[in-house]
């Protein structure tokens, strides 16, 4: 089976996907996790101010979120436009 | 020299059998461990309850046990079958199952030690919370099981269906990625749901009275921790099961490799991070269970949040598989 | 296994185009929706001090849900957005749970249900969020920290979109693809029931509040 050079540069993106987006996902997805706990946390000392909490919460993970869509958008550049 | 299909076979299923049992071991002696020094330090504050402690102790290691008593199942299967197979896809098949079953328990081996070593703490803590302690970790660790009873269904697939007439290049690295996508796919919810149950035999020993909630809200917790597990699992059943047309590129082949890697690594991070946001809700509940409702509700949507690179992973893996 | 990603469909040609329609998501939507309006008009018809079962079990999730709007979002918006959330957690439950009955599927389970559904939820919360604090500060915040954060910002709420959507049908599709392929697996003997009350009855309700929330979220962040 003779393998041309195109078909192993496509080869190459499409494993080179997978593996960005698959690696790029640990760790929004811990550090997100542990953002969740504090707010857990910070909620059950002072549970009067939740509202504020979880919307702290929600941004804080929302900006350790964003290296996990830049593994996303270079995981869909190698399928579609490499 | 060239080989023939039978010695490829038998190369699969004995290379499959070592990978399952070698990553399987991994969990569980770490788990155990863990409980063994969870066990020692409780005994070292309350010498008196010992037996109860050293009773929960091994049953919690019996308990974490149990994910690499499966994969010493798939490996003695691999080793002591006969494989009589007409396809060189059987292959990929035999060292998928290996390293799903492999991978998957290593997850669950860990996480299970967790609420074995909190329970046997709690119980020097409140010799008299003993008997709701060893029902919430036996619930607890019980649940933790569960992804690597997933990548064993995987293994089983894989080892009994039937391959013959699929065409081999495209499916070989379906297979592979099947066997990747479900096993480090349940790495990051068998951690995480035991970093749930954790929490929980924490609390209950600090705060008896809010046991009811506690052991609701973990269950409830450890459910959502499962779905990056699922989502690893459906990926590998759509590439086990999907048709796939022949072809002499390599590229269609990465490309499905590739998507079970995708899924499988992409799920351990949420898988985690989900299980530490419930053990922070967890946590709290047990002291406060005055607002469990509030609590639950942040613990939802933060847990929803951390599973969203799963998700990301599942759309690639998917766009990997039906549109590429 | 041929019935795995079978989907009944009907196409008319309109010049170039063609339109689609998945035909079982459709006639499953209009189920819930014919289901829903029943029940409204069951719970409301004899309002009474003395409710009766329907009417009790209408002001349980009316009561629960314009709490949680109250709490994300400030009194007076509770009362333009709590009927949405509310309606919104009544319509994504019982598709979830639609599916368990025989010869029904959950129209959730097709993609297109979640994707407009979580379409909607970002264009009403950018509504809100452009008419709270006016253009001009809702665009400025495109452009935080710096200014060529922009494409990125605009990736990152759109990828909220993908991932609301993608996780309700992520589970609901394989949570049914989990049974399918089970039931085959065991001849159907046992492990069917126990599965659907699990990736039916359960994961369906905690999905369906999820979305809720999610979206109820999105906005009460847009406001503030």
């Amino acid at each position: 089976m003779a393998i041309e050079g195109a078909d192993l540069v496509k080869a190459a993106a499409y494993l080179g996907a997978g593996i960005s987006m698959g690696l790029g996902a640990i760790g929004p997805g811990v550090g997100e996790g542990m953002a969740a706990a504090k707010a857990c946390e910070a909620i059950g000392r002072n549970p009067q101010e939740a509202g504020l909490l979880t919307r702290t919460m929600l941004v804080g993970q929302a900006v350790s979120e964003s290296t996990g869509i830049y593994s996303l958008v270079i995981a869909l550049l190698l399928l579609f436009v490499v | 020299m060239p080989y023939d299909l039978q010695t490829w076979i038998k190369v699969a299923a004995f290379a499959g059998g070592g990978l399952a049992m070698g990553f399987g071991a991994i969990g569980a002696a770490i788990g155990e461990g863990y409980t063994a020094a969870q066990a020692n330090s409780a005994l070292a504050r309350n010498p008196g309850s010992v037996g109860t402690i050293f009773k929960s102790m091994l049953v919690g290691q019996a308990i974490a046990e149990s994910a690499s008593i499966f994969a010493l199942v798939i490996a003695m299967i691999l080793l002591f079958s006969n494989f009589t197979a007409t396809s060189y896809v059987t292959v990929a098949g035999l060292l998928g199952a290996g390293l799903s079953i492999g991978f998957g328990a290593i997850g669950s081996g860990v996480g299970s030690g967790f609420p074995a070593g909190a329970a046997c703490i709690g119980m020097g803590r409140q010799p008299a919370m003993s008997g709701r302690l060893t029902t919430n970790m036996l619930i607890g660790s019980a649940v933790c099981q569960t992804p690597s009873i997933f990548a064993l269904v995987t293994s089983f697939i894989l080892i009994f269906s039937d391959f013959s007439k699929v065409p081999v290049n495209p499916a070989w690295a379906a297979l592979l990625g099947a066997g990747f996508a479900s096993g480090l796919g349940a790495i990051g919810s068998g951690i995480g749901g035991g970093v749930v149950a954790e929490a929980s035999c924490e609390g209950i020993a600090r705060h008896p009275a809010s046991v009811r909630q506690v052991t609701n809200i973990m269950l409830l917790g450890q459910a959502i921790t499962q779905t990056p597990a699922i989502l690893g699992l459906l990926v590998s059943f759509i590439l086990i099961f999907k048709k796939f047309t022949a072809t002499d590129a390599i590229a269609p082949g990465m490309a499905l490799l590739s998507a079970g890697l995708c899924m499988g690594i992409g799920a351990i991070g949420p898988g985690l991070g989900e299980g530490i946001a419930s053990s922070g809700g967890v946590r709290w509940i047990a002291r406060n269970p005055a607002f469990t409702g509030t609590l639950t509700r942040t613990m939802l949507v933060g847990m929803a949040v951390a599973e969203s690179t799963a998700i990301y992973s599942m759309v690639i893996a998917l766009v990997l598989v039906f549109v590429v | 296994m041929h019935e795995l990603g079978k989907i009944h469909q009907l196409i008319i040609s309109l010049g170039s185009y063609d339109l689609t329609f998945n035909l079982e998501t459709i006639i499953m939507t209009w189920i819930v929706c014919g289901l829903l309006i029943t029940f409204g008009f069951l719970a409301s018809r004899k309002k009474g001090i003395l409710p009766g079962p329907f009417q009790v079990i209408g002001e349980l999730f009316v009561a629960q849900f314009f709490t949680l709007t109250e709490d994300a979002l400030d009194k007076k918006l509770a009362r333009t957005y709590g009927p949405l959330i509310c309606a919104l957690f009544m319509f994504l439950v019982l598709s979830n749970w639609l599916g368990m009955l025989p010869h029904l599927e959950e129209p959730t389970k097709d993609l297109n249900t979640p994707l407009s559904l979580g379409l909607m939820g970002f264009v009403i919360a950018h509504y809100t969020g452009m008419r709270s604090k006016g253009v001009k500060a809702y665009i400025k915040e495109y452009f935080e920290p710096i200014f060529f954060m922009m494409p990125l910002n605009l990736i990152g709420e759109l990828a909220k979109v993908v991932s609301i959507s993608f996780r309700l049908f992520g589970n609901i599709m394989g949570g049914s693809i989990i049974i399918l392929v089970v039931s085959y697996l065991t001849y159907s003997i046992i492990l069917p029931p126990f599965l659907n009350a699990f990736f039916g009855l359960f994961v369906g309700a905690i999905q369906a509040f999820v979305f809720t929330m999610l979206t109820l979220v999105y906005i009460s962040v847009q406001v503030k």
